[in-house]
């Protein structure tokens, strides 16, 4: 368990003359998701086109399950699932012939391809044709055709944009589910709060570069303020008191509060993923 | 890893998936159904025969001119053994004997030729020879049951001869004649009865030739369809197949279009699909697409016999292919339906000029010959009309090969490009 599922190595890539990705390097275990997290045109679709074989490396190494990518390489394709940002579907097709015919181009001669809608919840659709699903019916549909041939690696590239909270809440179940089952997935996403909910680690990445990498808790430690923020009555008016944690005094002040009659509330201030990229890059996650 | 997917299952999938978009795109149908339903039901109801034979109306009757030449000249004092003689053995032979392929009507009144060759009276031939003319202008006049079962004979051009014209022929005098044509008769034609007249005129006036000819006339090179004429309908049997093929170029066009703007491509790349897969697999489908579909119309309109069908179907697989081709520039050139339908129209348009030229002969010029579907249309018009077998076609068919290799890796690599690009 000690090889990594991804293993990229000063990987650059160029479009022409702009450096598109920028000497990154990083890892993805079995088992573990990474979040890519940038904004637009950072770099993180490129990374996963090179990953996936759609773009030949620049220079450096990208290795997946141990192979060089950058040429048609069938073994490995078998063994991966994308999930594109582009809703690429047959629309003329239903949602059960799209699974059916994925899976028998890796070669599943009996797919269970409407366990793996029944997943998504797209089941009672099965039969319909894609171009009468919604948005988020063909995220999700997207989503199912990624995990069609139970993938040792998966690329998941913006995979809950644009989607309602419930169904971007289902779409992170299945995630998960697929991490356990031991795939390494590779998520880009800039949304923060998806990258903090699903990442083992999350790496930041800014014009091509990887700016920071770690889990997200090591990078609020690292990068955050370690503070309580204690909210008191005091008479008709309230107050509110940062306690910043490395400070000597601070245990007791806090339990000197904590005691008192007038408390309200006592809250832990983290910082947030998108305040500690815009503190890295000094620009926002959706730029 | 596991054993690799084999290339047989992928193109099969492939092949199941394209099949299913085609069946589905009501656009495709609408092309096929047009192809074979619309096309060969065309071809039926095109006139399968060639009037070969000029008919020409006269004014008077060659009767008629002797009998009053022969009174005139008598009145002036010609002996009766010389008028004998101009009746018996110049006037009648001259003049009266239809040549070939010419077939004289005699009308006696020139009203009445005028107005048949102009339409608004027909003419009509009964079961005894007797002709009949019916005036269609003429107020409560219905057609009588007898001309309903008649064949109508179609007069275009009528001479209305004056009444001295033999007296002036043989007395070296001058005489004018009208020449009535319908509208539709082409002016080479009409210049031809001007001919005609003057011919039989000279020879009336019994003046020689200043040119002999030899005996057998006119030397026909190659092979004589005197009796034998092309008709309309075996001249569309190459334009039908090649609009078929046309049609078909559409629609494969159309579909792999859609995987290049529906981006579906980038997707399969991501399998273990290589993208020689699915160029072979667009190979395939659009040649059988086509190729079943032109054999088959060609079918339908009855083109295949014993002795050219293997050389039919090898040119009809040339041609789906080179059109396959073609069907893979226009498919990865088109960046919306718009572009595609631009770039269709493009491309298919020159393509069809060759068979164009095949029904209006002569319009042909030799920059035609460098269409690649020339040598396509001209080995289909080879077989399909004029039964040439391989050892007349070896040249034409190296050349349309070598089109179709040229057109068939052009479009392999522009898709391929595409593909990759996306």
């Amino acid at each position: 368990m000690n090889t990594p599922s991804i293993n990229v190595q000063e990987l650059s890539y160029w479009y022409g003359k702009l450096k598109a990705v920028n000497n990154i390097s990083f890892q993805v275990m079995p088992g573990e998701i990474l979040g890519f997290l940038g904004p637009n045109g950072a770099g993180k679709s490129t990374t996963i086109k090179v990953l996936t074989g759609q773009l030949k490396p620049g220079s450096g190494k990208a290795q997946v399950l141990g192979r060089e990518v950058g040429k048609e390489d069938p073994e490995l394709q078998a063994q991966i699932g994308v999930c594109f940002e582009e809703k690429n579907l047959y629309l003329e097709m239903s949602a059960l012939e799209n699974l059916n015919f994925f899976a028998s181009l890796f070669g599943i001669k009996k797919p269970d391809s409407m366990e793996a809608l029944r997943r998504v919840g797209l089941a009672e659709r099965a039969k319909d044709r894609v171009n009468d699903y919604s948005k988020g019916m063909r995220q999700r549909l997207m989503i199912s055709r990624a995990f069609i041939n139970k993938p040792r690696v998966l690329f998941l590239d913006e995979p809950t944009s644009g989607l309602d909270p419930v169904t971007a809440a289902e779409i992170r179940r299945v995630i998960q589910e697929e991490s356990k089952r031991g795939a390494a997935i590779l998520l880009t996403t800039h949304n923060m709060m998806e990258a903090d909910q699903l990442s083992h680690r999350v790496a930041f990445i800014n014009e091509g570069e990887i700016v920071a990498l770690d889990t997200a808790e090591n990078l609020k430690l690292k990068y955050g303020q370690r503070a309580v923020r204690i909210r008191l009555r005091n008479g008709t008016k309230i107050t509110e008191e940062l306690i910043t944690l490395d400070n000597d005094n601070a245990s007791t002040r806090i339990a000197e509060l904590a005691a008192s009659p007038n408390l309200l509330t006592i809250h832990t201030e983290e910082a947030t993923l998108d305040s500690i990229f815009i503190k890295l890059t000094g620009r926002g996650l959706e730029g | 890893m596991n054993k690799p997917v084999s290339s047989i299952t992928i193109l099969g999938a492939i092949l199941k998936k394209d099949l299913q978009s085609y069946a589905r795109n009501k656009i495709y149908l609408f092309l096929t159904l047009l192809g074979l339903g619309f096309f060969v039901l065309i071809f039926w109801l095109i006139p399968d025969t060639v009037e070969e034979t000029i008919t020409i109306g006269i004014t008077p009757s060659f009767e008629t001119m002797i009998e009053e030449t022969a009174t005139e000249l008598k009145a002036e004092g010609m002996a009766e053994k010389e008028l004998d003689f101009l009746k018996e053995d110049i006037l009648e032979e001259e003049i009266s004997g239809e040549e070939e392929g010419i077939e004289i009507i005699a009308i006696e009144d020139e009203k009445h030729l005028k107005s048949i060759v102009e339409g608004s009276m027909e003419l009509y031939r009964l079961e005894d020879g007797q002709l009949e003319i019916y005036d269609t202008t003429a107020k409560n006049a219905e057609k009588p049951s007898k001309l309903k079962e008649a064949e109508q004979v179609d007069l275009d051009i009528g001479l209305a001869f004056p009444h001295n014209y033999l007296t002036a022929m043989i007395t070296g005098g001058k005489s004018a004649t009208t020449i009535y044509t319908d509208a539709a008769v082409p002016p080479e034609v009409q210049e031809a009865m001007q001919g005609f007249v003057r011919e039989m005129s000279f020879q009336i006036a019994g003046h020689g030739y200043p040119v002999e000819f030899p005996d057998d006339e006119l030397i026909i090179l190659g092979e004589d369809r005197a009796g034998a004429q092309v008709s309309l309908q075996e001249q569309m049997r190459p334009l039908l197949a090649l609009m078929v093929l046309l049609l078909e170029t559409f629609a494969m066009a159309s579909l792999i279009s859609s995987e290049v703007l529906q981006r579906t491509i980038t997707a399969l790349r991501v399998t273990p699909m290589k993208i020689g897969h699915f160029l072979t697999a667009k190979t395939i489908f659009g040649t059988a697409l086509a190729f079943s579909q032109g054999v088959l119309v060609l079918a339908l309109i009855g083109s295949f016999t014993a002795d050219n069908w293997h050389f039919l179907l090898l040119v009809m697989f040339l041609g789906a292919v080179l059109f396959t081709s073609v069907a893979m520039i226009i498919g990865a050139a088109g960046k919306d339906f718009m572009g595609q339908l631009m770039y269709a129209l493009l491309f298919t348009v020159p393509l069809m000029i060759p068979a164009f030229a095949v029904l209006l002969p002569g319009t042909a010029a030799s920059w035609v010959q460098f269409i690649p579907s020339y040598p396509f249309v001209d080995l289909l018009v080879g077989i399909t009309i004029y039964e040439t077998g391989w050892a007349e076609s070896w040249g034409p068919l190296i050349y349309s090969f070598s089109w179709v290799a040229v057109l068939y890796v052009i479009g392999l690599l522009i898709l391929k490009r595409k593909a990759e690009s996306l």
